[in-house]
């Protein structure tokens, strides 16, 4: 138990390396742990790191998801700029 | 390979190769009982196993941020969609290093299984797109034969290497294996045991990642190491009752790496290669399954170590060949004439 405790704790911060999908595996892997089972002794620590780790999720999905659109939308207009950090590039005529 | 080993033997150490020096010397000392020459083997495999584990992680970073940037670039390429460097550097970086974290160290057993099929793929369709076209089909058909020998004759290098493990209780390397189920491991006298949680799991009620097998590799270089190695082990696993715990068993197969990846280059090149389309890609598909359920019954069997290649890739090879060339035109040649049978 303890180590699953010290997973979860250790999930949380190396989020914080750019790592919203480290995140997301720690909310889906102990969403049942913190929240459906009965309760036992760390339990409420294990919610708040759940707790955390999810609303730093919901933020990373919001930053990417504006970032992703402002980009597709915006792309052609930003010539040089768009180009250059730009992957791959579309061929043809929108 | 397939193995499968009594379930008394089992009882596995947590990465004791992959420990500081401090911690795993001591051990092979306190086991083996005879410091001197026990010693001396044990550091030169400790060396060994080291570089060993240096390779594997070198090789796992390889695939999962080098080949996945160049086959998104391919995918993005395909589907004609523009990717800014920003997300992609973000979503590489996620998908690595949560990757390497779950692979090496500790995961979700799903996300682990999961992993490991993704960059076995990757890794097929490097083999699919850079050899040339009749070499993949020879190194499928010499390497199920090495397989069978390897794993087979008394002599045999994996032969060798899988009872070595075994008699010395020495895990195994989580990158290498493909586990289907969680074993939750009590070790002996090593170190002190959760008896928090209520040891009753079914196969896969709990997604403890604590898979540790034993060690199955063969030290050889490059990345046959990966195919070399084809075992699927069958393990029962019994948790000793180090004061008050209750035993568990767990079984599960265990599959080699290699065979995935040799498994997924003949249905690759089945689709790429084939005239068939479809029709072969599925032939072969079929075929390795039918090879694999059939492996996996003389595993049961026989319960020791079997290679998982042979059957599967026969089967696969003797159905792409006679799809290719007999099936097809056949169909086409109904199909032309409008003749249904």
């Amino acid at each position: 138990m303890e180590r699953r405790f010290v997973l979860c704790s250790g999930c949380s911060p190396g989020g914080f390396a750019l790592l919203p999908f480290l995140w997301l595996v720690n909310v889906v892997w102990f969403f049942q742990e913190a929240f459906l089972k009965p309760p036992f002794t760390e339990q409420l620590q294990i919610r708040k790191y759940v707790r955390w780790s999810a609303v730093g999720l919901l933020l990373w999905i919001a930053a990417l998801t504006t970032w992703i659109t402002v980009y597709q939308t915006f792309r052609p207009e930003w010539g040089a700029v768009g180009d250059y950090i730009s992957f791959t590039i579309p061929l043809g005529i929108p | 390979m397939i193995s499968s080993d009594s379930e008394e033997e089992l009882y596995t150490e947590r990465t004791a190769l992959m420990s500081a020096s401090s911690s795993t010397m001591p051990s092979y000392q306190e086991r083996d009982g005879m410091p001197g020459a026990a010693n001396v083997r044990t550091n030169r495999s400790f060396h060994v196993f080291q570089f060993i584990h240096g390779w594997l992680i070198l090789s796992s970073l390889l695939l999962l941020f080098l080949f996945t940037y160049i086959y998104l670039g391919e995918v993005f390429k395909t589907y004609n969609v523009a990717m800014d460097y920003p997300t992609l550097i973000l979503i590489i970086w996620n998908f690595g290093a949560v990757g390497m974290v779950c692979i090496h160290w500790k995961g979700p057993l799903q996300l682990q299984q999961a992993y490991l099929i993704m960059i076995s793929a990757l890794m097929a369709l490097v083999f699919i797109k850079y050899l040339p076209e009749w070499s993949a089909w020879v190194i499928l058909g010499a390497i199920s034969i090495y397989d069978l020998i390897a794993v087979l004759c008394p002599k045999g290098p994996l032969r060798m290497l899988v009872e070595t493990a075994q008699e010395r209780n020495e895990p195994i390397f989580p990158a290498l294996i493909y586990s289907s189920t969680m074993v939750w491991l009590v070790t002996m006298a090593k170190r002190s045991v959760d008896t928090e949680e209520p040891l009753n799991y079914t196969c896969n009620a709990d997604n403890y990642p604590d898979v540790e097998i034993e060690a199955n590799h063969h030290p050889t270089e490059g990345l046959e190491n990966v195919a070399d190695l084809p075992p699927t082990q069958i393990q029962g696993v019994r948790q000793s009752a180090a004061g008050g715990e209750e035993l568990e068993e767990e079984k599960g197969v265990k599959l080699g790496l290699g065979d995935f990846i040799f498994y997924s280059v003949l249905v690759g090149k089945a689709a790429a290669g084939a005239s068939g389309d479809w029709n072969t890609t599925l032939a072969c598909f079929i075929a390795i399954l039918i090879g694999l359920c059939l492996t996996l019954l003389l595993l049961a069997v026989f319960k020791k170590a079997l290679p998982a290649l042979p059957i599967s890739i026969t089967f696969g090879l003797v159905f792409y060949f006679s799809t290719d060339n007999l099936v097809r035109p056949f169909m086409d040649t109904l199909a032309f004439h409008q003749f249904y049978i």
